[in-house]
């Protein structure tokens, strides 16, 4: 049973890995040039605001430390920005745990944008445990990319 | 054989017993007694007449048919198949003709106007052995007749089962509106049958998990600011609609629930990704520390008598279920089954304690013991999350959700047998009972 | 508890345990950021195991005292000390709550209730509650089979297993009061001595080490005759709670 998830676990991984570079390729080649260096939209499109989780974790995988040392590095370029990392969680919990747990998720990321040098004054947290899906859907694919910590710019 | 005024309630109401009229004495009851602990029962066959006198009565005849019909306990005969057609509400009726439609128990009753208010007398006859099984009578707002027929249906539940009713109670809970993707939720409260719904907060920011004080005059619930900031604990007063905020914590807090004396409310308060319980004195404001580990500690709930705690952490890998103090300290595992156990709640008779268990890909809701023996599964699927007790500890309200479907609450008795869907004028989610409505 | 914190000292010990990591990455905000998180995963993962170990422990120690009960009663049998003693806890009881407890053994020579009796059918009921874990249940029992005969010969049996059902809850001051009148009440009684060891026990509960003490020092000399597996209970409850 617990193989059996594990294994479609990774098969949706694949699956969200394949897709997200495809949409990242087109970003960079599509849209990047008309966004201004240094906006929102440059974050969101160019660096990555988000960094997913595995069930039930709350540690920043490879892929994630990859997109937050962009973030850092974006974020010392532009430094008028404070930020807000807000931490979420798939439907599979119970809503207060998870409001814990997406506030977990936020710490995590919040801790390794610190330990890359931002400021810890720069950063808040919040967590919207399972409240807010991104994107609404009942599926191992849905609940993989609502696994998140989203970086907020203010 | 009037019992002198026993209490007010709203624009008051007076009750008074009425005496049984015929001096019949057969011997015991039979059939209209239940025993709800029992691993098999049949529902008690009742037959309740439009009460007379008023437009009201047929109103009152339906809330006391669905509340008790909804309990699982009764059958509600169908009005269609009564023989007697003209039973006085102050004399015996005929009971051949309530017998030979299989009824154990007949109610009747009248409504009369008496200056501006309505008097509202009924009475349960045992049709079985031919008496008079209780009566009551109750004078109030004709605005209050939703209350009386509850607090009439709470009359019969009693009398026939044994154990208190819970009808005249309220249900806060989150109305959900919107899309997925933008859902509006916001605490409402209604009566325990769905009717005179209202919304205590706007919908402008996502409110949680409410709690009633052990009087109903107020409400905890957790709500986000409008500054995208962490969400914080409020306090707020059901009639006046004021509300305050509970402690202005760094870190965001949440899972509010009442000490069962209500001057305390114990909430979990996180800091650095650790998520700890409090307790915060209402009146004073002063918070204390009841735990202190580098996991999550959260869903906190007291024992009735205020005693302990019991809450649910993952400071040993998954989350399980911990019984402490109340003051913290003691802290001891309770669960030990497979799964992850969360949202603990004590039953109002300290027996048992309900859970959501996630076992694999399915949610249940089940009880076990304080010490953590007996554990019993009542109901599993997809989504069924929060349980909240019944005033009486015998019944059981929480929300489901099938994969991808609308979210909703549904109730459940102790022994797992009964269960249906609570209707809601909206999508709905995590229920909390009311004790009795103080009368 | 303290086992956790001396976990965490030998974890935070021992950094040579991850020798692949390069020196010059120590002082890396990101490396020790990973320390800890390492760390605390492992705390989690003992703190998880220590409970399940505790809690396993538990179970056999409640297993172990339920067939030490039995093993007493039929020796008592074979020595035809007590024919018709009270009802037994048996090894294969539905169990009760993680630590609940049935010690010390029943029995021991009990003399036997006249048969068929309506006291001795109560007893028997109140009995078969307490083995099912309804404590409640089995307090009322005790209590009413006590309220209609005192002076029963199961009387002293019932007032013990009366205590047993708070101390099964753990209602420790309940319990005291209990174990205390069946000692006052039933001192000569079969359960006599059982009552004398268990109030001293529930007193170790609440904490008050000294007056558990005094009660096990009552022991040998109220009940010199007392079984050797009463008497090594009272030295192991001597030796717990530090008796001088």
């Amino acid at each position: 049973m617990r193989l059996i998830k594990a294994l479609s676990a990774v098969a949706a991984l694949a699956f969200l890995a394949a897709c997200s570079s495809e949409q990242q390729a087109a970003a960079t080649s599509g849209t990047s040039t008309t966004v201004a260096p240094g906006s929102v939209a440059d974050f969101t499109q160019n660096v990555g605001d988000r960094v997913y989780f595995d069930t039930d974790m709350s540690s920043i995988r490879a892929d994630g430390r990859q997109t937050l040392d962009r973030q850092a590095e974006w974020l010392k370029k532009y430094t008028n920005y404070p930020v807000t990392v807000a931490g979420h969680c798939d439907e599979r919990g119970t809503r207060e745990y998870n409001l814990a747990l997406g506030e977990r998720r936020a710490n995590a990321a919040r801790q390794y944008l610190i330990a890359q040098g931002i400021p810890a004054s720069r950063i808040k947290t919040t967590s919207y445990g399972k409240e807010n899906p991104d994107p609404p859907g009942s599926d191992e694919q849905a609940w993989a990319l609502n696994r998140r910590a989203v970086t907020e710019l203010q | 054989m009037m019992l002198p005024r026993r209490s007010t309630l709203l624009g008051g109401v007076t009750l008074a017993a009425i005496g049984a009229t015929i001096g019949v004495t057969p011997p015991a009851r039979a059939q209209l007694t239940i025993d709800m602990t029992r691993p098999s029962f049949e529902p008690v066959p009742i037959a309740i007449v439009d009460f007379a006198g008023d437009r009201v009565g047929a109103d009152i005849a339906n809330v006391v048919r669905n509340d008790l019909q909804g309990s699982g306990l009764f059958r509600s005969i169908s009005p269609g198949s009564f023989i007697q057609r003209d039973v006085d509400a102050n004399a015996p009726p005929r009971f051949q003709d309530w017998r030979s439609i299989g009824a154990a128990g007949l109610v009747v009753g009248s409504v009369q106007q008496v200056g501006g208010n309505i008097k509202v007398d009924f009475r349960l006859w045992d049709v079985v052995v031919g008496q008079q099984a209780t009566g009551l009578s109750f004078t109030s707002q004709p605005a209050n007749w939703r209350r009386l027929a509850h607090i009439i249906a709470d009359a019969i539940y009693k009398r026939v089962t044994g154990e208190d009713g819970y009808f005249d109670t309220r249900v806060a809970y989150v109305s959900e509106t919107g899309s997925r993707s933008s859902r509006v939720k916001r605490i409402a409260i209604m009566d325990q049958d769905g009717a005179n719904n209202r919304y205590i907060t706007d919908g402008r920011t996502l409110a949680l998990t409410p709690r009633f004080s052990p009087t109903l005059q107020e409400i905890v619930y957790m709500a986000y600011g409008e500054d995208r900031g962490p969400p914080r604990v409020y306090l707020q007063n059901v009639d006046s609609a004021r509300r305050e905020l509970l402690g202005n914590f760094p870190g965001m807090s949440f899972a509010p629930r009442f000490s069962p004396d209500g001057t305390k409310v114990v909430m979990s308060i996180s800091a650095d990704g650790a998520t700890n319980i409090y307790e915060m004195d209402i009146r004073g404001r002063g918070t204390r520390r009841l735990t202190s580990s580098p996991a999550i500690d959260t869903s906190p709930c007291f024992s009735p008598d205020g005693t302990q705690i019991v809450f649910n952490s993952d400071r040993g890998g998954a989350q399980q279920l911990y019984v402490m103090g109340a003051g913290g300290g003691g802290e001891r595992r309770i669960s030990f089954g497979d799964g992850r156990y969360a949202t603990p709640v004590w039953s109002p008779r300290g027996d048992f304690i309900a859970f959501t268990k996630i076992s694999g890909s399915t949610f249940g809701i089940g009880v076990m013991r304080p010490d953590g023996g007996g554990e019993r599964m009542l109901t599993s699927g997809f989504l069924v999350e929060g349980p909240t007790w019944a005033p009486n500890g015998r019944v059981l309200m929480f929300f489901t959700q099938g994969r991808g479907g609308p979210v909703g609450l549904q109730q459940v008795d102790i022994t797992g047998r009964f269960q249906r869907s609570v209707p809601t004028p909206t999508e709905a989610s995590d229920p909390a009972w009311s004790p009795l409505i103080p009368q | 508890m303290t086992g956790c914190r001396l976990l965490l000292l030998l974890l935070l010990a021992a950094p040579g345990m991850a020798p692949q990591v390069a020196y010059a990455q120590r002082g890396d905000p990101v490396y020790i950021e990973d320390r800890l998180n390492q760390l605390q995963q492992s705390i989690t993962m003992l703190t998880g195991q220590i409970e399940q170990l505790q809690y396993r422990n538990q179970q056999l120690q409640q297993q172990m005292e339920k067939m030490q009960a039995d093993y007493e009663y039929r020796l008592d049998q074979l020595e035809g000390k007590g024919g018709k003693g009270g009802p037994r806890p048996t090894p294969s009881g539905p169990s009760g709550g993680p630590q609940t407890s049935f010690a010390p053994p029943p029995a021991g020579p009990t003399p036997g209730p006249t048969p068929g009796g309506n006291g001795e059918q109560l007893y028997n009921e109140a009995f078969k509650k307490l083995q099912d874990g309804d404590y409640a249940g089995a307090e009322r029992g005790f209590k009413s089979f006590l309220a209609s005969n005192p002076r029963h010969p199961l009387a002293g049996n019932a007032q013990y297993w009366l205590g047993e059902t708070f101390y099964a809850r753990r209602d420790y001051p309940s319990a005291m009061t209990a174990f205390a009148e069946g000692y006052k009440t039933y001192k000569s009684s079969a359960k006599g001595p059982d009552n004398l060891l268990k109030l001293g026990v529930t007193l170790a509960q609440m904490g008050r080490k000294q007056d558990a003490c005094a009660m096990f020092a009552k022991f040998s000399q109220d009940y010199p005759r007392a079984t050797d597996l009463q008497r090594r209970r009272v030295d192991q409850e001597r030796q717990k709670n530090g008796c001088g």
